[in-house]
């Protein structure tokens, strides 16, 4: 695959190559399209959303068998909040509250998802796997897909449908509308959760049963139940739907931070992290940000500041300009995450890097003295640390860097 | 008696499945097989699959996902055909019959022109000659403009100055088994079928008729059954909406008395 100068959105912060991401003649990704039609919306189009939404629930209502309206999937972050606050408060329904803890919460993560019944009045389900599956899978799933957090997004998109299959509750209420980073779909598509996306997109294409049968991280079918997606049939018999709120109501971030701290008491971090500007992101989840984005800089080139600063800018909190620095700021930042989660599955740096480094995408990365390097959406391309990669993994990152990589298999010859 | 078909439609567009809007915006949605898959467990009745690829680069931009990164139209022609449990109509880029050949050794059922059927007639009957017309679709473009329709091609960008009613009559007698209908101007708008249109084509030949372009709820498919002679109903964006789609459209067709099959799934 030849490699071409990075191309970026001219109108946020993302490269061509982000997920998925397909850009227009005009030089605009498809994400900030959809963001845009979304931003066009009148006022009376929500009105209309909005009625749309309480035609839904009323029609899940007449068929249902169970106690509880819907189900909420929630980890305790702003989003969960707000999802829940819409649908206690505003609509005075009773729902559901399920969480998949993945061992990976900050304290302040903790605080807020533990806090949830309290200050709602409502019941909550949270299932953690096993700790000793956890750390496999996070091992298992570095080295196989370069993801540790494989099994977070399986049990947040599995879990949740799976209770709702148990308890025949017809509604799942999900939050943003989880396919706006990638603009595959737009506001009147109206699009529900489904196993497709699901499978391909947060599960990266793999299931439970990919990981069976490794010669190192052993793990059985019983262990990974929670993984198991139920089957058309079960969803179909017990009418369950997947409904984003997002597709409802208008997606405002801050103004929804803001409401459930006044409101809820929720709280950002205490500290600001090392890999984004943004404190009200990723308290579920340390690695996600941490660890995971910075797999994804390693890969692909761009992290979590990128994906911060692109829905800022498209939303009109940040100008690219700013967006810019910010993605120049934050994005290659190796933090202390990283090592808290060496320590956590028990593997070297060393290991951690070479494996890190199989993943590198040659359309984005190439070699040139020992360093990696890549484009920049400032200008001149520059090095990101030095390469770990044995000699004759190099070869299709050789772009530029011909003669030094002649001269240095020489040297090994 | 025959049934009527509901046909899901798949667009690859550079190594990705996409949905399209007017032939001019496209969103990619994902991997040319996943949807593949979830079409056969809902048990469609056929699937049409069409490559609007406009160079030669099929790629998915990354190599770390469960399925395949293919860079070759031909593999992922076999890949659909592993994955579909119903007949497949392959589409896109086919200008000889050597073309037509090679998909149908990667699996495809029948084969569907456009551009080359527009540019050399001829084609279309050296094809049904040589495979059969059973394995001849020809994809018609419709567009309107000052009130008339007319036949478009090269992915709805080049005008051909054909009048689309003697364009069907002529496809029909060049030996073609089916017509694909396409109105560019509702294509992804899901307010529904050009029912004129429908009518009016339906009226001029005897060859089956697949209606796409403009379904936008399952009751868009009931009125063409209704109100036109189509033989098929196909969509393309609206099976990607909500989980199990083509289960549920199946059903409400059943459920309405209209003659398709009962709807089902199956284990992939």
């Amino acid at each position: 695959m030849p490699r071409t100068p990075m191309q970026y959105c001219q109108r946020c912060v993302y490269p061509h190559v982000a997920v998925n991401l397909s850009v227009d003649e005009e030089g605009i990704c498809a994400s900030c399209r959809t963001a845009e039609q979304f931003e066009r919306m009148p006022q009376e189009f929500w009105l209309k959303r909005r009625a749309l939404f309480e035609r839904c629930i009323e029609e899940a209502g007449k068929s249902r068998a169970s106690d509880y309206d819907c189900v909420i999937p929630v980890s305790g972050g702003k989003d969960s909040y707000y999802q829940t606050h819409l649908i206690v408060a505003e609509y005075g329904l009773k729902p559901l509250l399920v969480t998949y803890h993945g061992n990976n919460y900050l304290p302040e993560g903790d605080y807020n998802r533990d806090r949830m019944r309290e200050v709602f009045n409502v019941d909550h389900l949270v299932m953690g796997p096993s700790v000793e599956v956890l750390k496999k899978l996070n091992r298992l799933c570095f080295r196989k897909m370069g993801d540790m957090n494989w099994h977070a997004h399986c049990g947040i998109n599995t879990y949740p449908i799976q209770v709702a299959v148990k308890f025949a509750i017809p509604l799942v209420i999900w939050g943003e509308i989880a396919w706006d980073i990638s603009g595959m779909f737009e506001p009147d598509d109206f699009v529900e959760f489904s196993a497709r996306v699901r499978h391909e997109h947060d599960l990266r294409g793999f299931e439970w049963r990919d990981m069976l049968n490794d010669p190192i991280e052993r793990l059985s079918e019983k262990d990974l139940s929670w993984a198991k997606y139920p089957s058309d049939e079960a969803i179909l018999k017990a009418g369950v739907r997947g409904l984003f709120i997002g597709n409802f109501f208008k997606w405002d971030p801050y103004s929804h931070t803001k409401l459930i701290q006044e409101r809820y008491g929720w709280k950002g971090a205490e500290n600001a992290f090392e890999r984004t500007y943004r404190k009200i992101s990723n308290l579920d989840d340390r690695y996600e940000n941490g660890v995971h984005d910075l797999l994804k800089f390693i890969k692909f080139g761009y992290g979590r500041a990128s994906d911060h600063a692109s829905k800022d800018i498209r939303t009109g909190y940040m100008t690219r300009e700013k967006g810019i620095e910010m993605v120049r700021q934050y994005d290659h930042v190796v933090s202390q995450d990283l090592f808290h989660w060496l320590n956590y599955v028990g593997m070297s740096e060393a290991e951690f890097w070479t494996t890190a480094d199989c993943f590198r995408d040659a359309r984005v990365w190439w070699i040139q003295d020992g360093q990696w390097w890549k484009d920049n959406i400032w200008g001149k391309p520059s090095a990101y640390g030095p390469v770990h990669l044995p000699l004759d993994a190099r070869r299709k990152y050789r772009q530029g860097a011909l003669k030094h990589l002649a001269r240095e298999s020489n040297r090994a010859a | 008696m025959k049934k009527k078909r509901l046909i899901p439609v798949l667009l690859l567009r550079n190594g990705w499945l996409v949905q399209s809007k007017q032939f001019r915006r496209y969103q990619n949605l994902g991997n040319p097989i996943s949807a593949v898959e979830r079409l056969s467990e809902w048990a469609a009745d056929e699937l049409i699959y069409l490559d609007i690829t406009r160079d030669n680069c099929y790629d998915m931009r990354r190599d770390d996902l469960g399925h395949p990164n293919r860079h070759n139209v031909l593999e992922i022609i076999k890949d659909v055909s592993r994955a579909a449990l119903m007949p497949i109509t392959v589409g896109g880029r086919i200008r000889s019959l050597s073309d037509i050949e090679k998909r149908l050794a990667c699996g495809a059922d029948k084969v569907c022109i456009n551009t080359k059927a527009i540019d050399v007639p001829q084609f279309i009957e050296e094809a049904s000659r040589e495979f059969g017309s059973q394995c001849i679709v020809v994809s018609i473009d419709v567009k309107s403009s000052a009130g008339h329709n007319h036949v478009v091609t090269a992915g709805g960008t080049r005008p051909t100055g054909l009048v689309p009613q003697a364009w069907a009559k002529q496809i029909e007698e060049l030996g073609a088994g089916e017509i694909l209908l396409n109105s560019v101007d509702r294509d992804g708008m899901k307010t529904g079928y050009d029912m004129e249109l429908l009518i009016k084509m339906t009226a001029q030949v005897h060859i089956p008729v697949i209606a796409c372009g403009g379904a936008g709820e399952w009751k868009h498919f009931a009125e063409a059954f209704t109100q036109t002679n189509v033989d098929a109903v196909a969509a393309a964006n609206i099976f990607h909406y909500s989980d199990q789609s083509v289960y549920l459209a199946k059903r409400f067709l059943f459920e309405q008395g209209l003659n398709v099959r009962r709807p089902e799934l199956l284990e992939v």
